[in-house]
């Protein structure tokens, strides 16, 4: 069987050490088969030592065999400049030298792109609005750019799909069959079947912490607009906000309680003038779109609180609250506010987790959790 | 010449009877200790001899064997059987007529200089005598009279003694040590400000016999609430007292005033504590653990989450059956120990704690420090009460809150309606009386159902709730069907562990 040079470029991505950096200096050196050749001589990989290590490794790898799996996995792999390669990629000047898909190609170029990224430790009000966003913004026939991360990135994928409008595209930083995290894995696969999932890695890759930074270039490079939902004053969006600013793209911030640490990252971009995000709406102003495409309202069908529940629901405010804290602003007694919240609960308006009360948005977040 | 002596060792937190017989013989002079004495006892020998001599009493220059009756038995252990022995025998040698110790049982422990120490555990030690009289050293004088059933003679040096023997001088008056320090004061629930939610779980804790878990940042007022928790309990009652004092006795700890344990006590390990010291066991004579010198009162364990697993889930067995048996080799011991389990733990390892994503906790992170809690552990406590630090208005202004003593009385009122019940308290309503004990008005049980349905509350759950439930209806006058306020407030007091939610 005659090998695509494809397969070789995969050959040269499964072996150890190799990051896109490396992938690419070989690839500019040599097509894909006589890179392999000269790894396998030990010719290649000489400036950082690794000559020997891939030379060893190499001789055990049949490039057929790792050809035959990624067929199988129903994994596409587009070396860059290949005729299958994304052109919107292509043009990016940090584009991946090998690219991994699975789902519907013509996903990427169809549409507008929106990155939806954060932390992954967020508040609920965080994966509330970024669920919203990613609903409100997929029904407009947005591509939904995300990185299927816990947090955020889930719930902006997990709101996308809901909507069923415009293909979501995932980024992720593992190879395609390594499920990360792995409560993620039905998201996972609903992505692959609505839209496009991206890797770098080669299947059977570990989502090891240095693919991560490296994988936001590429969400930043896909999107047109990048939407920061809630990100910690250090958090992993950092990179991808600089990627971001170094391909000009707009970067917009979702405001949040100056209290919250979890926002401390997306008020900060907010003073540095970066604009805010605060529905579908605003996103799809800097995209330039009409936004008459978008449902503006929804029906509330919670039954409506009745007054000392209102008035429980006015104490919760936006943020995760104690009983201690709704009985001192409300002045209820303890059992009282318990009854409110229960019955609050009962019809959706507040959730409670680990002694916590929260208010929802207005949409339950059935599936979303 | 042969003579025999009553007296005790210690097992556990219970007296073992024994006869301590002396054979004095002619022959080369020796000393053998016999009937299985551990290491403390077979020092024995050497404590005596300076004893008496320094007594200015003869040691018999004779062959001297002295066993341990029952012999085989059990292993006999402690110092507590000095006295006994240098009794035995100078009664052997002829120094003292044999019609001076009829009927009286002797124990403790001799200093070189002849004077009398005081032995651990003789509440339970003179329990199990049944002579008459009882000779203890006078530092043990309230200990031994505590039971009432012996008449208590003290000594306070062995001269001392042999000459009250002999009947050359009267015996001392027990005198009962005036208790030397007054009680120390109760942290007062009176300084507690804020917390209204904090000081409602520790009331019902009280109430009910609810086993309490606190959660909150530092400084939120854990420990300050916990330790609150005993003045708010009643006073123990007779059983449980004299339970609680043998307990004591025999883990050799102070007994206030010498007398009866009636304040409940307030035991709070830190969290190195090995499964042995929680449980008990560990010495030759088993000593009680920390859950039994709890009995009656409050065990609290500070930074629970610190304490390794083994060791809290060693706690299971006596927080479902009121007692611990703890099985060895030499023997097995029941220990009584139905306490109070109170647990205080941070959020998150960062201690900051908060809702998710409030603080720089992953949730893998806060996710592992939730479950070095078992859930069978978790499951036992029908409280968990989030703690926040209060605010500063909380803390500066505002009148004084209630004080124990209010407090105190309607949890003394809520106790006498589960005791009319036939229950010591709420916590021990059993399953299947839950419906006619506790039974729900109808929005109260629509309310549960839904609960229940949603999937916020497992069916042991609900048990635990209607009992809390139970105890807030009882706190609240005593309603005979539980409303709805008691139940949502029964389930917001519960609330589950901060575990992090699985995906996004």
């Amino acid at each position: 069987m005659r090998l695509p040079p494809e397969a070789y470029a995969v050959a040269l991505a499964t072996l150890p050490g190799m990051g896109p950096k490396r992938l690419l200096e070989i690839l500019r050196r040599w097509p894909p088969a006589e890179g392999w050749r000269r790894v396998l001589a030990g010719g290649a990989g000489g400036e950082a030592g690794l000559a020997p290590v891939w030379r060893v490794t190499a001789a055990g790898v049949d490039v057929a065999q790792v050809w035959r799996a990624h067929l199988d996995a129903g994994v596409r792999a587009d070396v860059l400049g290949g005729d299958g390669y994304p052109p919107l990629l292509a043009a990016d000047h940090e584009a991946p030298a090998l690219l991994f898909s699975r789902g519907d190609p013509a996903a990427l170029p169809a549409g507008r792109r929106v990155a939806i990224v954060g932390t992954r430790r967020c508040t609920r009000y965080g994966r509330d609005v970024a669920w919203e966003l990613g609903r409100d913004l997929a029904a407009a026939g947005v591509t939904v750019v995300s990185g299927l991360a816990l947090g955020i990135d889930g719930a902006a994928h997990a709101g996308a799909l809901e909507a069923g409008g415009g293909p979501p595209v995932a980024v992720v930083g593992s190879g395609l069959d390594v499920v990360y995290p792995r409560v993620h894995a039905s998201l996972w696969s609903a992505v692959a079947g609505a839209g496009l999932l991206l890797s770098e890695a080669p299947l059977g890759a570990r989502p090891e912490p240095w693919r991560f930074p490296v994988r936001n270039r590429v969400i930043a490079a896909v999107a047109e607009v990048v939407v920061v939902v809630e990100s910690h004053a250090a958090g992993g969006s950092r990179h991808t906000v600089e990627a971001a600013e170094a391909r000009g793209r707009t970067v917009m911030a979702v405001p949040g309680s100056v209290r919250s640490p979890a926002s401390a990252y997306t008020n900060g971009l907010l003073a540095d003038g970066c604009p805010p995000a605060r529905d579908a709406t605003d996103v799809m102003v800097a995209l330039g779109l009409s936004t008459a495409t978008r449902d503006p309202v929804r029906a509330d069908l919670r039954p409506a609180p009745g007054p000392g529940e209102a008035r429980v629901l006015e104490a919760l405010g936006w943020e995760a609250a104690s009983l201690e804290a709704v009985v001192t602003r409300t002045g209820m007694g303890a059992g009282e506010a318990s009854v409110a919240l229960t019955r609050l609960q009962r019809d959706g308006w507040v959730v409670s987790a680990g002694g916590w009360w929260e208010r929802v948005a207005q949409v339950p977040l059935g599936e979303c959790r | 010449m042969i003579a025999i002596i009553p007296s005790a060792t210690l097992l556990g937190v219970d007296g073992r009877p024994l006869a301590v017989e002396v054979h004095v013989s002619p022959g080369m002079p020796v000393f053998n200790l016999v009937g299985l004495p551990d290491a403390a006892c077979r020092e024995s020998r050497d404590r005596v001899r300076a004893a008496l001599l320094s007594s200015r009493l003869p040691w018999p220059l004779k062959r001297v064997t002295v066993n341990l009756a029952p012999s085989g038995a059990v292993r006999k252990g402690g110092p507590g059987l000095d006295l006994p022995i240098a009794v035995g025998l100078l009664v052997a040698a002829g120094e003292l007529p044999p019609e001076a110790v009829a009927g009286c049982a002797f124990l403790g422990e001799l200093g070189l200089d002849g004077s009398l120490r005081r032995v651990p555990g003789v509440v339970p030690l003179v329990a199990a005598l049944d002579t008459r009289a009882v000779v203890v050293p006078a530092a043990c004088a309230g200990e031994a009279a505590v039971l009432g059933r012996h008449q208590v003679r003290v000594a306070s040096t062995l001269a001392e003694l042999v000459a009250c023997l002999r009947g050359e001088s009267p015996w001392p008056e027990p005198t009962r040590r005036p208790p030397g320090l007054p009680p120390a004061r109760q942290p007062d629930l009176a300084d507690v400000r804020g917390q209204a939610i904090g000081r409602a779980a520790l009331e019902v804790c009280a109430a009910g016999g609810h086993h309490l878990l606190l959660s909150g940042p530092p400084g939120s007022g854990k420990t300050m609430l916990a330790c609150r928790l005993p003045g708010l309990l009643p006073r123990l009652d007779a059983d449980d007292a004299l339970t609680t004092t043998r307990i004591h006795s025999a883990a050799g700890l102070p007994l206030p005033g010498d007398g009866l344990v009636e304040v409940p006590p307030f035991r709070a390990p830190h969290h190195t504590a090995s499964a042995v010291s929680l449980i008990g066991g560990g010495t030759a004579w088993m000593r009680p653990g920390e859950s039994s010198l709890a009995h009656g009162g409050v065990l609290f364990l500070d930074e629970m989450g610190e304490f390794p697993a083994p060791v809290l889930d060693a706690l299971r067995q006596p927080l479902e059956e009121g007692v611990v048996r703890v099985a060895r080799a030499r023997a097995s011991v029941t220990f009584p120990a139905r306490f109070l389990l109170v647990g205080a733990t941070n959020p998150c390892p960062c201690g900051q704690g908060g809702p998710r994503g409030a603080c720089r906790c992953s949730d893998a992170a806060r996710l592992r420090y939730t479950r070095r809690l078992s859930g069978p552990l978790l499951d036992r406590f029908d409280l968990r009460v989030v703690l926040v630090r209060p605010d500063v208005g909380g803390l500066m202004g505002g009148s004084p809150a209630e004080p124990t003593a209010s407090v105190a009385a309607r949890v003394a009122a809520a106790r006498d309606l589960a005791r009319e019940r036939g229950f010591r308290c709420n916590a021990e309503l059993p399953a299947h009386r839950l419906d006619e004990l506790a039974p729900l008005d109808p929005a109260a049980a629509a309310l549960l159902e839904h609960t229940l349905r949603a999937g916020w509350l497992s069916a042991r759950g609900l048990h635990r709730v209607r009992r809390v439930a139970r105890t807030l209806a009882d706190l609240g006058g005593g309603a005979h069907q539980l409303g709805e306020e008691h139940v949502c407030l029964a389930l917001s007091l519960r609330a589950e562990p901060a575990a992090a939610e699985a995906a996004a």
